[in-house]
């Protein structure tokens, strides 16, 4: 979590359980880590009201397009809403690798 | 020019996943194996496990079925390949630390692939592994784009486009 608890930052080897209710594709305008060009890229943005079962208001980001392909599936009719997601981060840069839990939600 | 990343697999496996096991907890990307204990007791057991990641092997994904750990793998190219991975794999889950809440619990296998033929179900049923069909619309339009690739008419179009990209200075 990041220190004012607007924005959930994963740590590598730390799993964090969300609860997504709403989404958007935002396009931001980021520095290439290998040229240190600006450039653009498509940003995956989910609202979270729940962080580890605790209420909050905050954004889970990624421009990962594997872990963008790995909620892809869950994205139309907001059916992410009927589970809690648990992503766990390991490595950085292009070693990057998440592994993505779907739990569903029982009412 | 930036070629771009389908994960056609990864989305194969996502959909497949929300279409047949919903109801039931799902997680893709699963590393099995055991960690190694002299690293695991001088790293401590978080540390460890993320050292380990990049030389471990990777299910595409595993559901907690009330009874049963299901292990599945989707492929599109090189099906053979996934089959095969499959029991290899299953013998690697009961010393998968991040599964032991889920143990004991007996292991089925699921090989998700776009199309299938009787040598492939001859193969998968005596390897003790069910073959699912899962072939949308848009994996289709992704085969077929890979097959018309290494046509020779996409290939002198594609030489063309290559030509007038260096004339033009263009990346």
């Amino acid at each position: 979590m990041s220190p004012l608890g607007n924005y959930v930052i994963l740590q590598s080897g730390v799993p964090e359980r969300m609860h997504f209710t709403d989404d958007h594709v935002e396009v931001r305008t980021v520095t290439d880590n290998v040229t240190l060009k600006p450039k653009q890229v498509n940003v995956q943005i989910f609202s979270v009201d729940r962080l580890n079962g605790a209420p909050v208001a905050a954004q889970f980001s990624t421009m990962s397009e594997s872990l963008y392909a790995k909620f892809a599936a869950y994205l139309p009719n907001q059916q992410y809403r009927n589970f809690d997601f648990i992503v766990t981060q390991n490595g950085s840069g292009y070693t990057t690798r998440y592994m993505v839990q779907a739990i569903p939600l029982t009412k | 020019m930036t070629r771009k990343n389908q994960q056609v697999e990864t989305r194969m496996v996502s959909e497949y996943l929300v279409q047949q096991y919903s109801k039931f907890p799902a997680m893709q990307a699963v590393p099995l194996g055991a960690i190694d204990n002299a690293l695991m007791a001088t790293a401590g057991y978080q540390k460890a496990i993320g050292l380990s990641r990049p030389y471990r092997p990777e299910a595409d994904a595993i559901v907690i079925l009330p009874n049963y750990l299901l292990l599945i793998e989707a492929k599109v190219w090189n099906v053979v390949n996934g089959l095969a991975k499959l029991p290899l794999y299953k013998s690697l889950v009961p010393t998968t630390p991040e599964l032991q809440q889920y143990m004991p619990r007996d292991i089925l296998m699921e090989l998700v692939v776009g199309t299938t033929n009787s040598n492939l179900q001859t193969m998968a049923t005596q390897m003790g592994v069910s073959i699912k069909l899962y072939n949308p619309a848009w994996l289709q339009d992704v085969v077929n784009s890979m097959n018309v690739y290494w046509t020779a008419d996409y290939q002198a179009e594609r030489q063309r486009k290559l030509a007038m990209r260096k004339t033009l200075g263009v990346d």
